[in-house]
């Protein structure tokens, strides 16, 4: 009699937490091919940059995977709709990557003045590096989601989880002040900057503070699936 | 007994007698071994071993007075005149009980095989006499028993994984809590262990004394020893996985429980039949005293334990491989669950079916947030399953003694 095996359905955290690992590993990735770029290494980073295409694709096909999966018959401990806007959420993290990715494509960096170089460069890269810390947390977040339901919606654990979405949290206003420290930057020195140039650097830069926007955006699903 | 085994109407009925215990060694037994071996607490090959000889264990020892009830309780076979009746009536009973529980089993619906044969003799009854020689009132404890177990199965679960979560998992320290809780828990199962065997198995009906005498004691020896044995000899380091190998074992001798209680109890449906048979082949009419011959009994019991090896074996082991779901934790609270609902209804006489309770407990469970996902169309199927068992039994039945009694 194989009710049991039927009764019990697949849970989608399995899934998800497969999910959160590609979009991390999207946007490790992608800061290869950030450090790439700023050390001027034009091939490495296209190929980088190719891989981080490659990455979002497969994120995307997990991410349809569950949705199709999670039908309406199952019977969750969360509600259906929540778990589907959080993988749209998390999904969108490596689009973000992915947008940065093509702005890298896009053009070689070799027309930054000298005098804010090396600002530029370790303004981004310090965003990337952030941006890898919201991508992880967001992992975190999921892996302790399926942990606070393993332990029936314990209170020390869904204190954890807050801990994990506050830190998300924190690191998306730190990415936000970054940014707006690079457009300053950039705006102080428009005179001096080819437009195709301002352009690129602010892209690559809003597209960077975007990956920590979407982390938030996950993380703030996460809190309503705790909440029922 | 050689001189009886040349009725050939006896011979059939063993037949098909055998067959219907096969079928529910082969059908019934993974519901009491299921969530252990879902849970990993034991393998397959294990959940077969120990449901074969526990089945035929409580088959034979303790199956006889079901046996009597499922022989002469649903009908009043004091109103057949003609043992033609009571011979055709049982092979068509046996037999369309057998074809449910086949039928149910290729679709995976755990439905109860009290149910099927009920519905079998039922339907036969009603096909000879009319409605007037059916017991109704045991009838309406069957359907009954649709809603109340189940929803029994449900709240008590619920209320199981709930106090463990609160008690041992949420705690700040996990073991610690487990250490001090978990043996509470074994007692408490070993308690209902106690007196269910009591109850159900050697057929008592006192609960005062099955709680006093056998309930308490073994709870209490089994609370003592899993209290020093957790203090001496329990070291990890995970919290969680410290908490649920704790339960783990726990688990085993629950499980083993329900397989002795199962035998006992449903030995009957496949032999009771037989039973009938027996009794018109030596005295002539269905409703004499003639005792239910131990080899009958035993008969029954190995037909359960073949269908467990040769069926269930599958069974488990697509279990086994498939459900991930299932925490210890969680499978004990549905055996634990399972196991105290058919006690205290035993105790308040309420007719309840394992199958059923057990199903609804794994609904409490997740009612509780406690398995991450359920398939509702699988519980819907389920559930209607439930409702047309006894009907369509009725109706084959019916329409096979028919065909005997025109043929015969």
């Amino acid at each position: 009699m194989q009710v049991w095996t039927k009764l019990f359905a697949k849970s989608p955290f399995k899934p998800l937490i497969k999910h959160a690992e590609v979009v991390l590993e999207t946007v490790e990735v992608l800061e290869k091919a950030l450090k790439a770029w700023e050390m001027g290494d034009c091939e490495t980073m296209r190929n980088y940059a190719r891989k981080v295409d490659d990455l979002e694709d497969f994120a995307d096909k997990i991410k349809q995977e569950i949705r199709d999966s999670l039908s309406s018959k199952l019977f969750m401990p969360v509600n259906r709709g929540d778990i589907l806007r959080y993988l749209q959420m998390q999904d969108k993290i490596a689009d973000a990557a992915e947008n940065t990715a093509k702005w890298l494509l896009v053009r070689d960096p070799n027309d930054i003045p000298e005098d804010i170089k090396e600002e530029v460069k370790s303004l981004i890269m310090k965003m990337s590096q952030e941006s890898i810390k919201a991508a992880k947390l967001v992992y975190e977040a999921i892996v302790q989601m399926d942990r606070v339901i393993e332990s029936g919606f314990g209170e020390k654990e869904i204190e954890r989880e807050y801990e994990i979405i506050k830190e998300i949290e924190s690191v998306e206003h730190k990415i936000d002040e970054l940014d707006t420290k690079f457009m300053e930057i950039i705006f102080k020195n428009s005179s001096r900057l080819e437009w195709g140039v301002g352009m690129y650097l602010l892209n690559i830069a809003k597209t960077l503070s975007n990956i920590s926007d979407k982390a938030k955006d996950a993380a703030e699903r996460i809190r309503l699936m705790m909440n029922k | 007994m050689i001189e009886l085994l040349s009725d050939p109407w006896l011979l059939i009925t063993i037949a098909v007698g055998f067959f219907m215990a096969w079928a529910i060694g082969a059908n019934d037994a993974a519901n009491s071994m299921s969530t252990a071996v879902g849970a990993g607490a034991i393998t397959p090959r294990q959940a077969v071993l120990i449901a074969g000889v526990l089945e035929f264990t409580g088959a034979y020892l303790f199956g006889k007075s079901v046996t009597e009830t499922v022989r002469k309780g649903i009908i009043d076979v004091s109103q057949i005149n003609d043992p033609n009746v009571i011979v055709y009536g049982s092979v068509a009973a046996l037999f369309a009980a057998s074809l449910w529980l086949l039928f149910a089993s290729k679709f995976g619906l755990p439905v109860s095989t009290t149910h099927s044969i009920v519905g079998g003799i039922v339907g036969y009854g009603i096909v000879y006499a009319g409605t007037s020689i059916v017991n109704w009132g045991r009838l309406a404890q069957v359907v009954a028993s649709w809603i109340l177990s189940p929803v029994f199965g449900a709240v008590v679960a619920f209320v199981v994984i709930k106090l463990i979560s609160r008690t041992i998992l949420q705690q700040k320290d996990p073991i610690e809590s487990a250490k001090k809780w978990v043996p509470f828990w074994i007692g408490i199962t070993f308690v209902i262990i106690g007196s269910m065997f009591y109850i159900k198995v050697m057929h008592e009906d006192s609960m005062l004394i099955a709680v006093t005498k056998y309930g308490i004691p073994i709870g209490t020896g089994a609370f003592l020893i899993s209290f020093v044995l957790l203090r001496r000899n329990f070291k990890t380091d995970d919290p969680y996985l410290g908490a649920e190998s704790i339960f783990k074992k726990v688990q085993v001798p629950i499980s083993a429980y329900l397989a002795l209680s199962h035998g006992a109890n449903d030995v009957a449906n496949a032999i009771g039949p037989v039973a009938a048979v027996y009794t018109v082949a030596t005295m002539g009419l269905a409703g004499m005293e003639v005792p239910v011959p131990k080899w009958i009994l035993a008969m029954g019991g190995l037909g359960i334990a073949v269908g467990v090896a040769t069926y269930g074996y599958k069974v488990m082991e697509t279990v086994g491989k498939k459900i991930t779901e299932l925490t210890n934790t969680r499978g004990f609270s549905i055996n634990f669950s399972a196991a105290s609902v058919v006690l205290i209804a035993s105790a308040l006489g309420l007719p309840i079916s394992t199958t059923h309770t057990v199903v609804g407990a794994v609904i409490g469970v997740g009612l509780a947030r406690g398995v991450k996902a359920i398939n509702k169309e699988v519980v819907k199927d389920i559930v209607i399953s439930w409702f047309v068992t006894v009907p369509v039994a009725a109706i084959v039945s019916g329409i096979i003694f028919k065909i005997l009694m025109i043929a015969g």
